[in-house]
């Protein structure tokens, strides 16, 4: 494979093997229990994940501060917040297709929140993010080092969060309250009901929600993670993991021999690496035009590139 | 026959000042000046017509060692013009912001200070970087302390230079009990240290002003008993806080203050004639040079009942514990009691804080004009900002800041010491020259005299 996977140490198909999680979980339940492990462990004293505004209500002091519309109803909206427990952590568990801005509760999370060893979970932009605020700490002083697990997810675009509830309520006709999980998969945008209906919609209907700053994006498969994961690749209720630093190696290895999780080799299970190069490769083609076609855009001066 | 040196700029303290010296023939200051040469920022102009909560983040930036207190000062300034009372652990939070400050800064006046001291029993200058014990043990104990109250602030403030968590009617958020532990953790281990370093700077500079004699750039001059010593008088408004028109009982009070232009208090023109090139670094101003302190000076002169006072760490002990130590020596020994206060009063506030309590008042007010003032024990002393806050917008900010209220108490204080003391004297005030400076001065052709300078 070429660079379109990133450096990695190992890849394996994986799923947690805790019941309650996988109850909770989107795919294989990786996210949730490598935090609550890390957590138990003391690998880190607190993870900021995307929770939702149910947990907001509940823990108002554990969310990012933002005083603009937490009053309206507005189910699947993802809050950043700090978790410590299990339980908070299946709270929030569950992939939103929706823009999170956990990064803006890095810095915070080393002062009000007095974390020392911090768990963060991101889309590859945010694991880019994350990796600069390390390298260039510019208002991001004593925060660095204490970046104990980052955790990037595969991502080929994102929506705002009045995309998905175009798509939701309009194109899939059902209320976002009744939602119980939204998934990509298989070509399709699928919905599933809390009274077990399913709707599903082609991917193509999706493509004008889409977040127009994603359309510059490299990286698929969150290259800059300690561990990077997410379904594609692996089987209904499995994800694919790949373990990229010494850092992510080492807390793999403790989770493998807690029996955090079971796993099949990647090269055994269908869809299989194939899958997760080819939709790599065509994200960043298709990425690419967007960055060429930039950088004659607008009045005699380049959109900028993100990538020189 | 009157004879005039100029230090010009004065070392190992915040800020640009200078000292402008009438000496007899025997070395001894007749008259002293200490003035500011720092450029003027104009804060006080800026802050008019901002909103009340940018405001305090504007008067933070005058200085990077004491933002906390400006930042304090300003917020509670703000709240007390429009009478706004801040929930119970927002004050704790604050309370413990000061305090880990004050002992970040106590300890980097230390750094600032020892190479003036003599490790004692020896006729060594203390070098704060030499990599050579006792000094490097002494000096790794600093920074610790201040990286202790640093980490500690910018937990309680979201940063440690320039406060962000502070705000109108409280602060923006409470800590995590996560947080909280990690407070105490340090608070503990830094109480130890405070200990260990307040007895060694004690000694210190006891042994310093018990000799006979101390070394300035090669030469001997005696130390005189009373170096330092002024009767100005002292204010203080809290043991390490601070105090606001909101108070049952303030402890300000705004009548009794005045402030004049260095005008009236500060020699006219002159020429150098008295030149050192030994003294420390560089020499004194060569001989011929023409100085003015009443119109170069760049600050105010506040006064408190037409005289220029104390502020700082000995005008807080002798306002609250009648401490009875004059001098220079006086002056150093009480800021280094003041370390473990930081500590134990932290510990207090740690205790009582509780993470789960509201840090936001539940009405803030828009403000009706009418004047606020809040002042802040910052570890260089009172700090009064003075506000009117109308339909949230800023009508009029002033700030008193406590180098200010000491440039002309110093400059009493240097009357008698050997010239070449001056600015171990001037050094015992710890000043932030900075922060003094913030106030546009006008001339007697109501010129702003920055810019006759700049000119």
């Amino acid at each position: 494979m070429g660079a379109e996977l990133g450096k990695y140490k190992s890849c394996v198909s994986a799923r947690t093997t805790d019941k309650e999680i996988l109850k909770f979980s989107q795919d294989g339940g990786i996210v949730t229990s490598l935090f609550g492990f890390a957590l138990d462990t003391g690998i880190i004293d607190g993870a900021i994940v995307a929770a939702n505004k149910e947990f907001y209500e509940k823990n108002p002091s554990k969310c990012i501060l933002d005083n603009s519309n937490f009053e309206m109803i507005e189910p699947w909206r993802p809050i950043p917040a700090v978790v410590n427990t299990k339980a908070e952590l299946l709270a929030a568990a569950g992939t939103k297709y929706n823009i999170s801005p956990n990064v803006a509760l890095l810095k915070e999370a080393t002062r009000a929140f007095g974390l020392d060893k911090i768990g963060i979970v991101g889309t590859p932009c945010q694991m880019q993010a994350v990796r600069k605020a390390q390298l260039y700490p510019i208002g991001f002083r004593d925060v660095g080092a204490s970046i104990a697990l980052a955790v990037g997810i595969f991502c080929m675009e994102n929506f705002p969060y009045q995309g998905i509830l175009q798509l939701v309520e309009d194109h899939a006709a059902m209320k976002l309250d009744a939602v119980k999980k939204m998934e990509i998969g298989k070509g399709k945008f699928w919905v599933y009901g809390k009274r077990g209906q399913v709707v599903s919609l082609p991917l193509k209907v999706t493509h004008k929600y889409e977040q127009p700053g994603c359309h510059v994006c490299l990286d698929y498969v969150a290259n800059l993670g300690d561990i990077s994961t997410g379904s594609v690749g692996s089987p209904d209720g499995w994800s694919t993991v790949f373990v990229r630093s010494k850092i992510g190696d080492s807390v793999w290895a403790k989770a493998m021999a807690a029996g955090v999780f079971e796993t099949q080799p990647i090269e055994k299970v269908k869809p299989g690496l194939e899958l997760v190069t080819k939709l790599a490769n065509e994200k960043i083609t298709k990425n690419k035009k967007t960055l060429e076609g930039r950088a004659t855009f607008g009045v005699g001066k380049a959109l900028r590139n993100p990538y020189i | 026959m009157s004879k005039v040196v100029e230090i010009s700029p004065t070392t190992r303290h915040e800020g640009h000042s200078k000292l402008v010296l009438k000496v007899n023939d025997a070395g001894i200051i007749e008259k002293g000046n200490w003035c500011s040469i720092t450029p003027v920022r104009g804060v006080e102009k800026l802050a008019v017509g901002k909103t009340p909560e940018q405001v305090p983040k504007i008067a933070s930036r005058v200085c990077g060692i004491c933002p906390i207190a400006h930042n304090l000062a300003g917020t509670e300034a703000m709240e007390a013009s429009i009478k706004c009372e801040i929930p119970n652990d927002a004050k704790l939070l604050r309370h413990i912001l000061q305090l880990a400050n004050r002992a970040h800064s106590i300890a980097l006046h230390n750094i600032l200070l020892l190479p003036d001291y003599y490790i004692p029993g020896t006729e060594t200058k203390i070098n704060p970087f030499t990599p050579e014990e006792p000094v490097r043990s002494v000096a790794k104990r600093i920074q610790r302390i201040r990286e202790i109250g640093q980490t500690i602030g910018q937990i309680a403030a979201g940063d440690c230079i320039h406060p962000r968590n502070t705000r109108v009617g409280g602060m923006y958020r409470n800590v995590s009990e996560q947080a909280k532990t990690k407070m105490y953790d340090l608070a503990k281990e830094g109480l130890t240290l405070a200990h260990q370093q307040a007895e060694f700077m004690i000694a210190v500079i006891r042994n310093y002003h018990n000799r006979d004699f101390v070394d300035v750039g090669g030469m001997k001059v005696p130390m005189p008993k009373t170096l330092g010593y002024h009767n100005q008088g002292y204010l203080a408004t809290h043991a390490f806080y601070g105090s606001s028109s909101l108070d049952e009982c303030p402890s300000w009070d705004i009548r009794r203050f005045k402030e004049a232009r260095p005008y009236d208090w500060y020699m006219g023109e002159m020429e150098v004639t008295l030149e050192e090139p030994k003294y420390p670094i560089g020499g004194t101003t060569k001989l011929g040079t023409k100085t003015n302190p009443q119109m170069e000076a760049c600050t105010g002169i506040p006064m408190y009942d037409g005289q220029p006072v104390e502020v700082g760490p000995r005008a807080r002990l002798v306002t609250y514990k009648n401490y009875d130590e004059k001098g220079t020596a006086g002056q150093n020994i009480a800021r280094q009691m003041e370390y473990q206060d930081c500590f134990y009063e932290m510990i207090d506030c740690l205790d009582e804080l509780n993470p789960n309590g509201k840090v936001v008042a539940d009405y803030i007010p828009d403000g009706d004009g009418s004047l606020g003032w809040a002042s802040n024990e910052a570890p260089r002393g009172t700090d009064v900002h003075i506000a009117r806050v109308k339909d949230w917008k800023v009508q009029y900010y002033s700030m008193l800041v406590p180098t200010t209220w000491n440039f002309a108490t110093c400059s009493a204080a240097l009357t008698g010491a050997p010239w070449q003391l001056a600015e171990v004297i001037m050094r015992g005030y710890d000043p932030c020259v900075s922060c003094a400076t913030h106030m546009i001065v006008v001339d007697e052709e109501n010129r702003l005299v920055a810019q006759k300078l700049i000119q």
